[in-house]
């Protein structure tokens, strides 16, 4: 009962729920990782404007203190450079020349006074304009030409220059992205492992659902010693197991008891049937052709009559109990069907009735062989009981909606209205007094024990109408195409 | 030919224990398991009837039972029981034969008989069957009646072809209806009657005796001799 083919995995309930599970470990991981990557965000931002802030002062007091004669550019310079040297956790940059931090000088009028980065300092003041910012706390500023923004701390001389101290947040970037990559493979592993470690788990438990549900269906077709298994936890799974079993436990126990009337009530009338019976035929043997003989053939009849409505009734409790003891194999339905009305065509011809049959394909149906022909022969006697000389009775054998179907229709006429209700129940009986009987209550009892179903009906055109459909065998060869065969 | 009788019933062992000496078997009664096994024990037999109800001991086990001691004589089974049961089947398979009651006495006969005959030796793998002046040739499915060729439909020939395997001998319709159709039930209606009718209908002319005698209430015997 595994789920054999792929697209059938899908559609199990272990991978809707590992789906879910799924799911809810990237959601999870995502927002912590959010979390995560504004707090390192947050943290680095902190220390690069600390350290900014810090820097630009130095710079500014030694922009200050230094004389402003010849050697003034080249120490501020030196300062400056220095200063990017001290950047914290950089990293090795791809250009020889520093491109990471960059000091602008301004004088009162805004013009460059002292450019130390890569690049024109010219650019970069007009970003900074632009930018429109002048507060004391470090902002960022995009640079035209340059990839990845800066962060920029400023602080104003008491000559009203302006400084200008500005953090490639390159490497900050670097930090962030590498954080990215590093989630995006850690969250894949985590969602990946959830959704397998779900997914083992529930396709488990739902596996010993699964054998639950087969076993209860294999049950429920024909072995009731068979129980579901149990698993040895204690927990839901294990009591609906348990539950199950101790249900069937009874339901087997009702059946046996069944079974156990039924066996002692056919032996208790069998052994005197089989006696009586016996001793008529000894009889018979030395009183063979007198008036007595007659009487003696007869009484053996009714026996044997006495012992087949014994046989069918008892079958009848059985199948109406869903407790009749079935032996199912494929059988071909068209073969038996054709065997059957071979058998009583004759017996058919003679009372002015004809048959024919049509098989559609072959058919495999899973059925008691035996059965089979006891359900077929009693649909047979019933029409011989019942339609008047001169009818037709066709039978077509065919695979309808995945099932094996005979559909038996006669030109007859027609079961009353007053049968048709009670049709299957055991003893119905016409207006017309010869009645239903047993037969139709047997076909119905055992065709549904077997897993069929029977509807009767009338034709529009007159006639009854029959449709007897068991469960197709599951084979490769279920149902093959055949010519059609017409009898008598 | 011995037989041993292992039945509980005495109504059916009484009319058994007549019919099989009438048959001319000479016969061991025993009413259960444990005398059975005694007498079976005792002398070799060539047959067993064992009913499957006894009081002491489940039949199939003392047939089992007897089997594991080294009897190895064939058995008909006799049973009341509803279903059969799966350990039944394989004494089927073993060439073991299996009654339902209430049986008729002429099948118990025909069957006893074809169990002794086929523990003897297989029958002869034969093309050609001949009964009186009735010939039929089983590879080509002709028949030929005085020299002259019968018109038979493959029903009417495996009927026709049944019968004289067994000509001289009593056969049931439910004989027929297994050996011939396949089919182990009583149908409610004379079906086997009329085939037995239409076949006598292509056999048999004015001026001879009938060659297939019905016997009322027990079956058919196809006549070997005048």
């Amino acid at each position: 009962m595994s789920s054999g083919t792929g697209t059938e995995r899908f559609h199990t309930a272990a991978w809707r729920i590992s789906m879910w599970a799924g799911a809810a470990f990237a959601c999870g991981t995502l927002l912590v990782f959010i979390s995560l990557h504004r707090f390192v965000a947050d943290d680095i931002q902190r220390r690069s404007d600390a350290w900014l802030t810090g820097e630009v002062q130095v710079l500014s007091d030694v922009a200050e203190e230094t004389p402003r004669d010849r050697r003034y550019s080249a120490v501020v310079s030196e300062v400056a450079e220095l200063a990017s040297r001290e950047v914290p956790n950089r990293l090795r940059s791809s250009s020889p020349t520093n491109d990471s931090v960059f000091f602008l000088q301004t004088d009162e009028q805004g013009h460059v006074e002292l450019w130390v980065g890569a690049g024109d300092g010219g650019t970069f003041l007009q970003a900074i304009r632009a930018a429109r910012w002048q507060s004391d706390v470090p902002a960022d500023i995009r640079v035209q030409g340059s990839g990845v923004p800066f962060r920029v701390a400023s602080v104003s001389t008491e000559d009203g220059a302006h400084i200008y101290l500005g953090l490639s947040e390159r490497d900050e970037l670097h930090v962030l992205r590498s954080l990215r990559m590093r989630f995006i493979a850690i969250g894949a592993i985590i969602v990946g492992f959830g959704f397998l470690i779900v997914f083992a788990a529930t396709w488990r438990m739902l596996r010993q659902v699964q054998h639950i549900t087969a076993a209860a269906s294999r049950i429920g077709q024909s072995d009731i010693r068979t129980r579901v298994p149990v698993s040895g936890r204690h927990d839901e799974i294990g009591l609906l197991s348990t539950t199950l079993n101790g249900m069937l436990d009874r339901i087997e126990s009702a059946m046996h008891q069944l079974h156990t009337i039924t066996d002692s009530v056919a032996h208790d009338l069998r052994s005197p049937l089989t006696a009586v019976r016996g001793k008529l035929e000894l009889a018979l043997a030395s009183d063979v052709d007198s008036e007595a003989g007659e009487q003696i053939v007869s009484a053996i009849e009714e026996l044997d009559r006495l012992n087949r409505v014994l046989t069918t009734s008892l079958d009848v409790a059985e199948a109406d109990a869903n407790a009749l003891r079935l032996r199912c194999e494929p059988v071909e339905l068209g073969a038996v069907v054709q065997s059957l009305v071979e058998l009583y065509e004759p017996s058919m011809a003679e009372r002015n009735l004809r048959i024919s049959l049509r098989r559609e394909a072959l058919v495999y149906a899973l059925v008691d062989p035996a059965l089979l022909h006891r359900l077929i022969a009693n649909l047979l006697d019933n029409e011989m009981k019942h339609i008047p000389t001169g009818s037709h009775v066709s039978v077509l054998v065919q695979g309808l909606e995945g099932q094996a179907a005979m559909v038996w229709e006669d030109d007859g006429p027609g079961f009353g209205e007053e049968v048709r209700a009670q049709l299957f129940e055991a003893r119905a009986k016409g207006s017309r007094s010869a009645g239903y009987g047993l037969g139709l209550a047997f076909v119905h009892a055992v065709t549904r024990a077997q897993g069929g179903t029977v509807m009767a009906s009338n034709r529009p055109e007159g006639g009854a109408r029959l449709v007897v459909t068991l469960p197709l065998a599951h084979g490769p060869q279920s149902s093959a195409p055949l010519r059609d065969v017409i009898l008598a | 030919m011995r037989v041993l009788l292992i039945e509980d019933e005495a109504e059916i062992q009484d009319f058994l224990s007549r019919s099989l000496t009438e048959a001319g078997y000479e016969l061991d009664v025993a009413p259960d398991a444990a005398t059975g096994e005694r007498l079976a024990l005792a002398q070799p037999h060539d047959a067993l009837i064992v009913d499957l109800g006894l009081p002491d001991m489940d039949g199939i086990a003392l047939i089992l039972r007897l089997r594991r001691l080294g009897v190895s004589c064939p058995v008909l089974i006799l049973s009341a029981r509803r279903s059969v049961d799966d350990r039944v089947r394989g004494l089927e398979q073993g060439g073991d034969d299996y009654l339902v009651k209430p049986f008729a006495l002429a099948e118990l006969l025909a069957r006893l008989r074809n169990l002794l005959r086929r523990s003897i030796q297989p029958p002869p793998e034969t093309t050609r069957l001949r009964v009186r002046d009735l010939e039929l040739d089983l590879l080509r499915r002709e028949v030929h009646l005085s020299g002259e060729t019968l018109d038979l439909t493959h029903q009417e020939f495996a009927l026709l072809e049944y019968l004289c395997r067994n000509a001289g001998r009593v056969v049931t319709r439910s004989m027929i209806l297994e050996e011939v159709w396949g089919m182990k039930f009583q149908p409610e209606t004379n079906v086997v009657d009329v085939h037995i009718y239409r076949l006598r209908g292509k056999l048999d002319t004015p001026e001879r005796e009938p060659m297939i005698r019905t016997l009322r209430g027990v079956g058919y015997v196809f006549r070997d001799r005048d």
